[in-house]
């Protein structure tokens, strides 16, 4: 089950945060997510250990935490995209999916020409695409 | 880590076993140890020892006594690593001679049946045997003989894997941990000491999620949150350790084998963060179990609970006199065990231990988001433990990385609040400071509440955070004020808090202490107690209530009596008995530079109306002096004149202050700013270059000595003067004069200042009173003069005739001849002057060289000169034989005139009289070679013939030719030639003769003369002055007297 998304600015600033979750966790939520600006930076940093993944948009997993497991995706743009999930067994396809979906409708989201570049994504549409996209998770590889 | 026992925590020390040859035992002993790793042995000096290895009758027999009821079985015994070491050898060496195994078969069954009964000793122990033949070369070592040895000395492998059932639920889940944790520790210390560090984090992660999810029972879950701290803390510590003496940085292998393993399970730091994490879910666990059940008060119990011989195993120590008995535990006995075990430890100060190490570890590997999530939960740690220091400079550290990626929205405590949460925290420090009661029952803020001994005073300036409280703007409406006078003062508050804010009291204080003022709320009467300042002035406002954003203006007349520099220092705001607000009063006009302006928009109005006040209102006032009481006059008349001694009266007249060490200070000032005198003029030789120069001071008038007593006359200089004026008493008065003497024509300002202090006090303040006058200074009399010859008589001088074209500057005066000097004096001023006497007098030692001077005399009385006009004065002398005419001085005496008072003896003494004296200019005398003189009566008579003779005198040794012209003349009929050219002998006169008829009446001009001396070319002409007559129309009838008066008016009148 995805507990959080984020779409992160390429100054680390958060562009869209949502949780997924009854608990009252959100902010422990943005804390991992935000965390997870650290994991991104040293891939991003360190293109030497990475390898094969240089020109990857798709980052894998970053860091377990607790019960979570936290993965990321980096755009062209330097726009990152955080999922934390307490799904102990994911599959890469799915986390890959997901992303893929994710970032079209960000894409979508900003290129609305209300949407000021850097600024928090407040498209109300945005947010309930993205609540889909979380919705499906997991099922879309068995469809 | 060091609970652990050495077996788990260091490496694995091998552990060999010998057996026969005793002899050879010390060497290889020796040689085992120093090998690397060193080698521990186990020698063993005869076969029959080998039941030492034997395994005890455990399993070996079905039917086990039953264990006693106090004691339960097991999985791990303490020991079972350690006997590995000391106990039970890896490897046992079996020594045989080679004779003896291939000598006579006697001796071969004896190694066979030694090896069988090895063999039978080490199966069950899995211990490895070693043949060891020990060959010295002689003999022959068949093949067969060895695969014999080989087949007799084969050994089984064999393991073992139990688990026991037999203990209670809760205990059964702790032994079962305690277990895998000691063999995870093994397995994870084997593989990091063999560089094997992903092997190690991946074993860990699997021994970690085998077990996260075995939480047992709901009131035992705090002993797995534990546990799992546990965990983690000890392999992150061997992480650290581990990476410190290896070196080894993980090998990032991602997407490989071991594809989940990201890079941060190798960093200690995120194993210490999980630990502090569990144990902090520990702590909770573990009060919510203290919270439900009742404290035990069965401490024996508790206390008497030891670990048994099995690893994860307690049980209690029965003592039955002098035999220890073992009871084992029921799991309600086990539980009050680990909860009294559990509170005596801290968990706060681990966590923040645990914390602290991430939060370093992480700081140092510059990942900041991570550190500052350690340091933000630190934060809290701290916060609950009541170290609000620590906490809120761990909150200010990492709030800045908050701030900075913009997530102060979503961290909550880090970043700025939110507009209603700003209001509620105001309202909570507000209720605080102002004593709400509703706290007071709080007793988290117990540590917080104010008290008398404990009263709170914020300073507030505009660069400080806390302005957004309370700016206080403070403006007089006036720049100036008379001492005692009212003006008004302006002060105006703001809050910038979300909510409005009620003061009991403002204070407003000034540098001057007897100005400052309170203003009370008309709401909240003897809300603040004024105790200590009732003679105060206590102002009441009806509201003191600061609305958000808006200002709270009050205005209040002021005055002061203390002349100098009033400034508002600070406003004090009063809530509450034990809290104030010290704003740093500040002036409107400094508005532009407010920060707090620039970053809010939302000022309502401009704080005071006057838009003037705006721009220029400032927090001081300039208090005048008071008023002065006393007049000085200064009362001269006219202008002042070159020489004389000016007076200048000055009167001080007290009318209403009492005059006390009081002091004139005089100061004369050019107006022009081209100085009075020279730079140095201490110089004595420089006292000329003072153009006016204050002499002194004279008293009042009347007193018997006129001149000030030494002690009053404090100091005078050239154009400075200080004067002590004596006590006066309301209504008197009293005068001096000052004495200036101009030396030249200058203008100056006189500045007269009084300071004295209206009373005796010592501390009362001096007060000023200035006045100046400026007074010219002006050239009294101008002295002209100039030589004249007598009349009608012309000698030529050549001298003179050869310069006439240039300049006639240096005049020269005929030898042997009279001469008049005729000196005129101008009165320049526009006052009536008074002439004393003209002289000539002799300068020095200079000798006078004219003889016969006369008309050197004083006038019979003082003669008055008009302004404007002239008088002038006549000196005869003769220079006889002599070359240079040197007279020496003129001197003029003389001074103003006073008019009525002149009729006054007494005053016409008083007043002195004032020389001046012009040098007369050196005149050379030459001998003329030819003199003219015309000769005619003193006046004709129209139509009556005269003769007018000109005479020639040639006072040369020499013949003189010349010629001459007679022009004709309207107004006369003449005979004679016109031209000629006629011879005058040497030292001899030639005399021309003309009749001449006078044709009309008045001053006429006679027929003009010229003539030209053909020796010296030089051409002469007599004075057109002397050239006229006055032709009567008729003969007159006057007296021969009167004509000698006609003739000195005439030249008088020139």
């Amino acid at each position: 089950m995805i507990v959080c998304v984020a779409v992160v600015g390429h100054q680390n600033n958060p562009l869209y945060i949502q949780s997924f979750t009854e608990a009252d966790d959100a902010l422990k939520l943005h804390h991992i997510v935000h965390c997870s600006l650290d994991v991104v930076d040293e891939r991003v940093n360190n293109p030497k250990k990475t390898g094969p993944l240089l020109n990857e948009t798709f980052l894998g997993l970053l860091y377990p935490i607790e019960n979570f497991k936290v993965y990321g995706y980096l755009t062209n743009t330097k726009v990152k995209f955080i999922l934390v999930t307490t799904d102990l067994d994911v599959k890469d396809a799915d986390v890959r999916n997901f992303f893929r979906r994710f970032h079209a409708a960000y894409v979508d989201a900003v290129s609305n020409p209300f949407h000021v570049p850097g600024k928090k994504i407040t498209s109300r549409t945005f947010a309930e695409r993205v609540s889909t996209i979380v919705k499906s998770f997991g099922l879309s590889s068995a469809v | 880590m060091e609970e652990y026992p050495e077996e788990l925590r260091t490496p694995p020390v091998t552990l060999a076993a010998m057996v026969g040859c005793a002899d050879l035992h010390p060497l290889i002993s020796t040689h085992f140890l120093s090998a690397q790793p060193p080698i521990n042995t186990l020698a063993l000096p005869h076969l029959s020892k080998i039941y030492l290895f034997e395994r005890k009758p455990k399993d070996s027999n079905a039917e086990v006594p039953p264990l006693p009821p106090t004691v339960v079985g097991g999985i791990l015994k303490k020991d079972w690593l350690l006997k590995h070491r000391t106990k039970v050898p890896a490897v046992l060496g079996a020594l045989f001679r080679a004779e003896h195994v291939f000598g006579d078969p006697a001796q071969w069954n004896n190694v066979c049946s030694d090896l069988d009964s090895i063999k039978t000793v080490i199966r069950g122990r899995n211990i490895k045997l070693a043949v060891v033949i020990i060959h010295t070369g002689a003999e022959e070592i068949t093949e067969d003989k060895m695969i014999a040895l080989r087949k007799r000395a084969d050994v089984d492998a064999k393991y073992i894997v139990g688990v026991t059932t037999r203990l209670p639920a809760i205990q059964r889940l702790v032994e079962i941990k305690f277990v895998s944790e000691q063999l995870n520790f093994k397995i994870c210390t084997l593989l990091l000491h063999s560089g094997k560090v992903t092997e190690s984090v991946a074993w860990f992660r699997q021994h970690k999620n085998a077990y996260k999810r075995l939480v047992g029972t709901p009131e035992a879950i705090f002993l797995h949150w534990e546990w799992m701290s546990r965990q983690y803390l000890v392999f992150g510590e061997l992480l650290e350790t581990s990476s410190k003496t290896a070196q080894i940085f993980p090998p990032i292998t991602l997407g490989s084998a071991s594809k989940l393993l990201s890079e941060w399970e190798f960093h200690p730091a995120y194993y210490y963060q999980l630990a502090a994490h569990y144990l902090s879910e520990k702590r909770s666990a573990l009060e919510l179990v203290i919270s439900t059940t009742e404290t035990s008060s069965d401490t024996d119990t508790v206390d008497s609970v030891v670990p048994s011989t099995y690893v994860g195993q307690f049980a209690r120590l029965l003592e039955l006199g002098d035999n220890v008995d073992m009871m084992a535990l029921t799991d309600e006995e086990y539980m009050r065990y680990a909860v009294s075990e559990g509170r005596r430890f801290r968990d706060s100060l681990e966590i923040i231990a645990l914390l602290k190490k991430a939060y370093e570890s992480f700081n140092s590997g510059n990942i900041q988001r991570m550190a500052a999530l350690c340091g933000f939960q630190m934060g809290k740690e701290y916060f609950s433990e009541g170290d609000t220091d620590n906490a809120k400079q761990i909150f200010d550290s990492i709030a800045i990385l908050y701030r900075k990626e913009g997530l102060q929205r979503d961290t909550g405590p880090a970043g700025p609040a939110s507009l209603i949460q700003r209001e509620t925290v105001h309202k909570e420090v507000f209720d605080l400071v102002t004593e709400n009661s509703a706290l007071e029952t709080n007793e988290q803020l117990s540590n917080l509440k104010i008290t008398e001994d404990k009263s709170l005073q914020l300073q507030v300036d505009l660069a400080s955070p806390l302005s957004l409280v309370m700016i206080a703007l403070v403006a007089f409406h006036e720049q100036t004020m008379k001492p005692g006078s009212l003006t008004s003062i302006s002060v105006s508050l703001l809050s910038n808090l979300p909510h409005t804010v009620e003061i009991d009291q403002l204070e407003i204080q000034f540098n001057q202490p007897s100005c400052n003022f309170f203003v009370s709320n008309a709401q909240k009467p003897q809300s603040v107690g004024v105790t200590d300042n009732q003679q105060r002035r206590v102002e009441t406002s009806t509201s003191l209530t600061l609305e958000p954003n808006k200002w709270l203006k009050l205005t209040y007349d002021i005055t002061s009596d203390q002349s100098g520099k009033l400034e508002c220092l600070s406003v004090i705001a009063k809530i509450g008995p034990h809290f104030r607000i010290c704003c740093k009063a500040e002036s409107p006009a400094s508005l532009d530079n407010l920060p707090v302006w620039a970053l809010d928009d939302c000022i309502q109005s401009v704080p005071i109306k006057d838009n003037i006040l705006v721009l220029s209102g400032q927090k001081t006032i300039q208090v005048e002096e008071p008023e002065p009481q006393v007049d000085v006059r200064l009362g001269a008349f006219g202008p002042a004149l070159v020489g004389e001694i000016f007076l200048v009266p000055v009167t001080v007249i007290s009318k209403g202050h009492d005059v006390y060490s009081g002091e004139l200070k005089i100061n004369l000032v050019d107006v022009r700013g081209g100085g009075l005198f020279s730079p140095r003029e201490n110089e004595p030789h420089a006292l000329d270059s003072h153009h006016v120069q204050l002499l002194g001071i004279s008293g009042p008038e009347g007193e018997e000595d006129s001149h000030l007593d030494s002690d009053k006359i404090k100091q005078v200089q050239q154009s400075f003067g200080l004067i002590s004026v004596p006590f006066l008493k309301d209504g008197d008065s009293w005068s001096c004069k000052l004495e200036i003497k101009w030396h030249r024509p200058k203008p100056i300002m006189l500045y007269v200042s009084l300071g004295y202090t209206p009373n005796n006090e010592s501390n009362s303040q001096m007060v000023h009173v200035h006045k100046n006058l400026q007074i010219e200074g002006q050239n009294a009399i101008e002295l002209n003069h100039h030589y004249l010859m007598p009349f009608r008589r012309d000698p030529l001088i050549l001298s003179k005739n050869k310069q006439a074209s240039e300049s006639d500057l240096s005049q020269s005066l005929p030898l042997n001849q009279k001469t008049l000097l005729i000196v005129s004096t101008k009165n320049c001023t526009e006052l009536p002057i008074r002439l004393k006497s003209i002289s000539i007098e002799t300068e020095g030692d200079v000798e006078r060289t004219c003889s016969n001077l006369h008309g050197n005399e004083e006038f019979s009385s003082p003669v008055l000169v008009a302004p404007g006009r002239e008088f002038k004065k006549v000196f005869s002398m003769s220079s006889d034989n002599i070359s240079k005419l040197v007279l020496g001085n003129l001197c003029l005496t003389w001074r103003r005139d006073f008019g009525v008072e002149e009729q006054s003896a007494s005053t016409a003494a008083t007043w002195p009289w004032v020389v001046t004296k012009q040098k007369l200019p050196d005149m050379d005398v030459e001998l003329p070679p030819l003199i003219v003189n015309l000769e005619c009566p003193p006046y004709a008579i129209l139509g009556d013939p005269f003769t007018y003779y000109i005479r020639i005198l040639n006072q040369t040794p020499l013949l003189q030719e010349i010629k001459y012209t007679l022009a004709d003349a309207q107004s006369f009929v003449l005979s004679g030639y016109h031209n000629d050219t006629i011879y005058v002998l040497p030292k001899s006169e030639h005399i021309l003769s003309y009749k001449l008829v006078p044709l009309a009446s008045g001053l006429q001009q006679l027929p003009r003369f010229s003539m030209t001396s053909v020796r010296y070319s030089a051409a002469y002409q007599p004075s057109t002055s002397s050239n006229s007559v006055f032709v009567f129309p008729s003969k007159p009838h006057f007296k021969n007297a009167a004509s000698t008066n006609f003739r000195v008016e005439s030249v008088a009148n020139e």
